[in-house]
């Protein structure tokens, strides 16, 4: 699936690229920034899903994403503030940024049925792949203890974004 | 004892009298509390006597629910923080769930 592979480059790619760039593991800065990117992304997405969603479970899973997603921003920058972390801008977060750019980009062309599945796909994909990066390397490599617990603590959600998402999609498929 | 003072006991006391009066029988129940956090009920499973208070605090940075899968009860979405108690007043088992998050389970058993 291209969208899988694109956003598996953008967020493990990147985050390879980056790590061997600076002959290392990224900061907690930049973590910090992945993090923060990565939920922003999803925001954006279900925020233009909440609106243009045809089917009614697809919209639920989109204002799902929105708070559930802005509360774990929240939690992350707030930590960040009590840390007196700053995130920083890295290839992967710009990399995040650009593919939810473009995710939009697609969507907004879209309607229906059409618009739909081209939403749930992309959430499975992205799901899938920021899970890949939080076992690989966002939670192996945060150095601080909180921001590790932090990421460990949100993990579930993700895996449980990913199950709803991959149910919506075997639904629309029966359709 | 000044009149005065007496009266103001008395005074004092009757409001008492009549919230002890008033107050259901689980205000001997024994209270619990299950924590969410990480997308799970902990404990998963509790056990408690009718009458017992159970309270479940919501420590994740979203909203849950607490819903009877039965229908029996339902918290609506408890906030980030945020609490809701229950008194078990029928014996019975329940399992319940969130609502929100297909994969959040949980169940309590009223002896």
């Amino acid at each position: 699936m291209r969208l899988a592979v694109y956003l598996v480059g953008a967020v493990l790619g990147a985050s390879s690229a980056l790590a061997s760039a600076q002959g290392g593991a990224p900061t907690d800065a930049q973590i910090a920034a992945i993090v923060v990117t990565a939920n922003q992304v999803d925001i954006d997405a279900g925020k233009l899903a909440e609106r243009k969603a045809h089917a009614a479970d697809v919209k639920a899973f989109a204002k799902r994403m929105v708070t559930d997603h802005t509360g774990v921003n929240q939690a992350a920058i707030d930590l960040a503030h009590r840390l007196h972390l700053t995130p920083k801008s890295n290839p992967t977060s710009e990399s995040l940024k650009d593919g939810g750019a473009q995710n939009l980009a697609t969507l907004r062309r879209l309607r229906g049925k059409a618009f739909d599945k081209a939403y749930i796909d992309h959430e499975v994909a992205y799901h899938q792949s920021v899970l890949d990066a939080m076992d690989k390397v966002l939670i192996p490599d945060s150095k601080n203890a909180q921001l590790k617990a932090l990421l460990v603590k949100v993990r579930p959600a993700f895996v449980d974004h990913l199950e709803h998402a991959r149910q919506i999609q075997s639904t629309l498929a029966g359709q | 004892m000044p009149r005065l003072a007496v009266a103001l006991v008395l005074m004092a006391a009757v409001p008492l009298t009549v919230r002890a009066a008033r107050a259901p029988h689980t205000a001997s129940g024994r209270a619990h509390i299950i924590i969410i956090e990480g997308m799970r009920f902990e404990p998963p499973l509790l056990v408690v006597r009718r009458g017992d208070r159970i309270t479940w605090i919501n420590k994740d940075p979203f909203p849950h629910t607490v819903t009877a899968t039965d229908g029996k009860f339902d918290s609506h979405p408890i906030a980030p923080e945020g609490s809701w108690t229950y008194v078990a007043r029928k014996r019975g088992d329940y399992d319940y769930m969130c609502t929100l998050h297909i994969s959040m389970k949980g169940k309590i058993e009223v002896r």
